[in-house]
């Protein structure tokens, strides 16, 4: 990896959300985390950031209005989006993603390895291209 | 039966008849050839013919005479037989009984008088089964008008021909009488939301037997109705008429979403500490170069989140029993003083981590109570917890613990969001959530205080709550001693 990515995690699963930068981390990312949707606006209005993972439900803005509010509020257009969710079939999965341009979703209890081999993939191929995980 | 014993004892009328007839005619012939004979022996023949003539004519007249008394009866008969077949009522009250004693006369008689008498319970069955039927066709007006559910029939163009009160009563018109003649479509319509109206719409160019649901509008509470249309009317009705039922399902709509909800609400409490769970563990067994005080760290957490988990499960567990009605409590004697101070101390920690103030004042001396301990307890844990719950950063919960000779009372009081005065007759119901965006942003079943209220009742006590939206409430759990 020629430089550090940024990745903005918005959790509010404060359990989660630390071992998910402790992995994060290991594999060479720059981890910051935010513990709900509000917070991680905030700071993707304020510092760049390469990579967003945001979880589904939080209190006040959940994952899909910051998703929306990143990409046509912030017009951070750049940003790759992973959303994870302890939602299962009730969401409307390939409508999300297309309308947000979200690279994948990924339902919990979900694996890390998953997750960081998805990270690892996105950064390796720069230019924008879906990733289909279930 | 004795009319034909009669017969068999007299000889018929044919042969009395021509035995009569043979006598009168051949002693006639014989007087007549005697007084003839007679007088030509005497040579007065021509002086005489008078008496010749007359004595056997007078003998025949005589004789006619006995032919018609045999017959009379009859002929009484034969009149009034031709009479009843050219009358037009057929009436047997116009049969008359015959004036004489003979064994004949008898037979008619009898024969009459048991016809009559059957014309006669005839005419009191007629008269009873028609009374019979009026009322039927009542008790068939009564049902129709006092089901539950909606019903009108309509003609082929859909318009109401007839319809019952339950029909007039769900559409909120107090007078049934003046839907008629409305089209059926047209009204329902005008109390469906937009998709309904267009499930509706669907109806005007099909005619096959349908069912709909019709709801009034977004929000559910305002009612649901199924509507059905019977087109297959049967021989009673017109075959162009149509049968339209309409049933209230807004409590079972209501039911079923709360239902559809807590399964959300249910895989969403599960995922969550099995995500941990797996992330956890999945971490340690990835990073084999992690600090004995981080890998102990971990294995706590999955420790902790396991046991969430399990809790989460038991509580799943009686959640089920609940719904079953399987509920049962076993009744011991129990100290509440030591109930009360382990249900405090699990529950401080939580209100101290949001800086809550949390008192409680117990009176000095509390009685013994017959109860189920472990159900009891988890009952004022769930008061004790939803007023930390719902109660923001830096309020203030009160528990107050009172008895009398006849009862305990644990009184749950918070500074907390309250509850809308629209909620509070729901809030015991199972699955009941509000609607308040403070309470959907946080997790819960709507089934404690479900659960609270049966463990209550289950002891013969209950749950009573007083509350003001934005201002806080007040939770009482009533135990009777004993």
């Amino acid at each position: 990896m020629s430089e550090t990515k940024r990745v903005l995690v918005a959790e509010d699963n404060v359990v989660l959300g630390d071992v998910l930068r402790f992995n994060l981390q290991r594999s060479g990312f720059a981890v910051t985390l935010a513990r709900n949707g509000t917070e991680a606006l905030r700071l993707a209005e304020s510092q760049p950031f390469d990579i967003l993972v945001t979880d589904y439900e939080m209190p006040g803005i959940d994952g899909e209005e910051l998703c929306n509010r990143v990409r046509n509020e912030l017009k951070l257009d750049a940003i790759r989006i992973v959303m994870c969710s302890a939602k299962g079939l009730e969401l409307d999965r390939e409508e999300i993603m297309a309308r947000l341009s979200i690279e994948a979703i990924l339902y919990k209890p979900f694996s890390i390895r998953e997750l960081t081999t998805l990270l690892e993939n996105l950064v390796r191929h720069a230019s924008p291209r879906r990733e289909q995980l279930v | 039966m004795k009319l034909m014993i009669a017969a068999q004892h007299n000889s018929s009328l044919t042969r009395r008849l021509s035995e009569q007839y043979l006598l009168f005619g051949l002693s006639g012939l014989f007087c007549f050839t005697v007084t003839a004979i007679y007088l030509s022996w005497c040579g007065s023949l021509l002086n005489s013919i008078p008496a010749a003539v007359g004595i056997p004519l007078g003998l025949l007249l005589f004789g006619s005479f006995v032919l018609r008394r045999t017959s009379r009866w009859h002929e009484n008969i034969e009149r009034q037989l031709h009479r009843f077949a050219n009358s037009g009522n057929h009436s047997v009250a116009e049969l008359r009984p015959l004036p004489a004693t003979d064994s004949f006369a008898a037979g008619w008689n009898q024969l009459l008088a048991r016809v009559q008498e059957h014309s006669a319970w005839n005419g009191v069955e007629r008269r009873l089964s028609e009374a019979n039927h009026t009322q039927q066709a009542k008790r068939w007006e009564a049902v129709f008008q006092n089901l539950t559910d909606g019903i009108a029939i309509c003609d082929s163009d859909g318009r109401i021909i007839q319809l019952n009160r339950s029909f007039a009563t769900l559409l909120k018109r107090a007078d049934s009488k003046s839907l008629v003649g409305i089209d059926i479509l047209d009204l329902l319509s005008d109390q469906a939301d937009e998709a309904s109206q267009e499930r509706i719409g669907g109806l005007i160019n099909n005619h096959a037997t349908q069912v709909v649901e019709i709801q009034r509008s977004n929000d559910l509470a305002q009612g649901v109705w199924r509507l059905s249309r019977i087109t297959q009317t049967g021989d009673s009705c017109n075959p162009t008429d149509t049968i339209w039922t309409l049933r209230d399902v807004t409590q079972q709509k209501l039911a079923e979403k709360a239902r559809e909800q807590f399964v959300f609400t249910a895989t969403h409490e599960l995922r969550t500490p099995l995500a941990n769970i797996r992330a956890y563990s999945e971490t340690l067994s990835l990073a084999n170069d992690i600090s004995v005080e981080q890998q102990q760290s971990f294995y706590n957490t999955i420790n902790n989140e396991a046991t969430r988990l399990a809790r989460f499960v038991d509580e799943l567990l009686s959640i089920s029993q609940m719904e079953a009605g399987a509920i049962t409590i076993q009744k011991h004697e129990v100290q509440l003083e030591r109930l009360l101070d382990e249900i405090l101390a699990s529950q401080r920690p939580l209100a101290n981590e949001k800086k809550q103030s949390f008192d409680f004042s117990i009176a000095p001396k509390l009685p013994k109570v017959l109860a189920d301990k472990d159900k009891l307890a988890a009952a004022m844990t769930n008061l004790v917890s939803n007023a930390i719950k719902y109660t923001p950063e830096g309020g203030k919960v009160t528990v107050r613990v009172d008895s009398d000779s006849a009862r305990v009372l644990f009184m749950v009081e918070d500074s907390g969001i309250g509850i809308s005065a629209e909620d509070l007759p729901k809030l015991c119901g199972k699955f009941f959530r509000s609607s308040d965006e403070r309470v959907q942003a946080m997790v819960g079943t709507g089934l404690g205080l479900a659960f609270t209220q049966e463990v209550a009742r289950l002891h013969g006590g209950n749950v009573s709550i007083r509350s003001q939206l934005n201002q806080g409430s007040c939770f009482t759990l009533e135990l009777p001693i004993r």
